[in-house]
């Protein structure tokens, strides 16, 4: 009997060394989803499917946010005291459903000018090949033609419609419809789309959002009254939002 | 079985405080992950309050209902009651005399299994903010994710098994007869 107990002893240590092993994976965790780790920078593609110009090490501060000026596409007051950067994917179910929770920020905040709604493109290539990319040229190509009110109409309809998302949407027929809901010549705004104009442009969006510490989509900076920015991971909640604002609002 | 294992440890209000307590550790540390960055900058900010901070982080929590999908929410929810229990079922039959006595190497590795199976599959999968795409892409796989059929989320549901497997194997030892080894 003793010597059979004495056999067994090690597995007293088992239980605590499994716990200790379970912490530092949850501690490695913690560490890849919070390093300014390289591992997410998507690379961004031109027609011809080559990636362009390599992206920026992610410094993870959100201070490195480019500044919002008139050429961004701004839903609410340009000169509003808060202003909310999206960079987002249309083909990223998580994004669609940040775009809902930002249309309820602007339909309470919008109105009153305190706070803007700055969007900037982020197509995942890797997660959502071609389409991405795709969508975020047809917005493009919309503001060159209609302006900002044209890019909203594409960008708010292309979110709107249940059948996008995970690369799955039909854009032959789906950004054609749009096109012409927003009034945009058919002719001009397909030459836009195949042209490749707007790679370089949305490679810079990529890249701002990479070295601001974006690994995924939707991701945001939110930029206060004082310029202090907070940095929103995720498809947040309505009222993680407004409690941001709130904080944002009074902490000046 | 498992009733009387169950019965056996929960009868204990210590235990259910352990079970409780556990479980709530896991599902916070999951649902809060993404947001670390967002808390440490306001916390940075010596203007913004600990009651504003901690207001904050009870909001985030709505994320599982809108960062999360359907199925990632479920299984994540689900490894945090698992684990819960697992960490409980240990206490009670690591303090137990028995725990000198039997092997628990399958019961700590599926466990432990378990817990780093389902940490893999959490956040969210389809837009490359989970810890798995992290780490394909470290290793220039990311595109691998696309291929899987659940977007990654198997492991989410990989760690659910093993949870369950690894309580399974716990409450038969602390169901079976006490015997004298010879």
């Amino acid at each position: 009997m003793e010597e059979n107990y004495n056999k067994n002893q090690p597995n007293q240590y088992l239980i605590p060394l499994a716990i200790v092993i379970a912490g530092a994976f949850v501690a490695g965790a913690l560490y890849f989803s919070n390093s300014g780790a390289t591992a997410n920078a998507p690379v961004a593609i031109t027609d011809t499917n080559q990636p362009v110009a390599a992206v920026p090490e992610p410094t993870g501060s959100t201070d490195a946010v480019r500044p919002v000026t008139i050429e961004d596409h701004i839903k609410g007051n340009p000169n509003a005291p808060i202003k909310i950067v999206e960079y987002s994917d249309f083909e990223c179910p998580f994004c669609k459903r940040f775009h809902d929770t930002m249309n309820e920020v602007m339909d309470k905040y919008g109105e009153t000018g305190e706070v803007a709604w700055v969007f900037r493109q982020f197509p995942l290539e890797q997660l959502h090949p071609v389409k991405a990319q795709r969508a975020a040229v047809a917005t493009e190509c919309a503001a060159e033609q209609g302006g900002n009110d044209a890019f909203w109409a594409i960008a708010d309809g292309y979110f709107a419609d249940p059948s996008t998302g995970n690369n799955r949407t039909n854009q032959d027929v789906l950004i054609p419809e749009l096109a012409a809901a927003a009034g945009l010549d058919a002719d001009r705004f397909n030459e836009c789309l195949e042209s490749g104009k707007y790679d370089e442009h949305i490679q810079a969006d990529i890249a701002n959002a990479v070295e601001t510490g974006g690994r995924g989509t939707p991701w945001s900076v939110m930029i206060g009254p004082d310029g202090k920015t907070y940095p929103i991971n995720g498809a947040q909640p309505l009222a993680a939002i407004e409690q941001l604002i709130s904080i944002a609002t009074d902490n000046q | 079985m498992y009733r009387n294992a169950l019965q056996l440890v929960f009868v204990r209000p210590l235990y259910c405080l352990l079970f409780l307590a556990v479980s709530f550790v896991v599902l916070s540390v999951a649902i809060l992950l993404p947001h670390i960055g967002l808390i440490k900058t306001l916390w940075q900010y010596e203007s913004v309050t600990v009651i504003e901070i901690g207001l904050l982080v009870l909001n985030l929590y709505g994320s599982l209902g809108t960062n999360f999908t359907v199925l990632s929410a479920t299984y994540t929810v689900l490894i945090a009651v698992l684990f819960g229990l697992q960490i409980t079922l240990l206490t009670h039959y690591i303090r137990s005399v028995r725990s000198k006595a039997t092997n628990l190497a399958n019961v700590g590795a599926s466990g432990i299994g378990g817990l780093v199976s389902g940490f893999f599959g959490i956040g969210c999968a389809a837009c490359g903010t989970f810890l798995l795409s992290s780490i394909l892409v470290l290793f220039g796989a990311g595109g691998v994710l696309a291929w899987l059929p659940f977007g990654g989320e198997e492991f989410g549901l990989l760690g659910v098994g093993l949870l369950v497997y690894a309580n399974h194997l716990l409450m038969k030892k602390i169901n079976a007869p006490l015997v004298c080894a010879s």
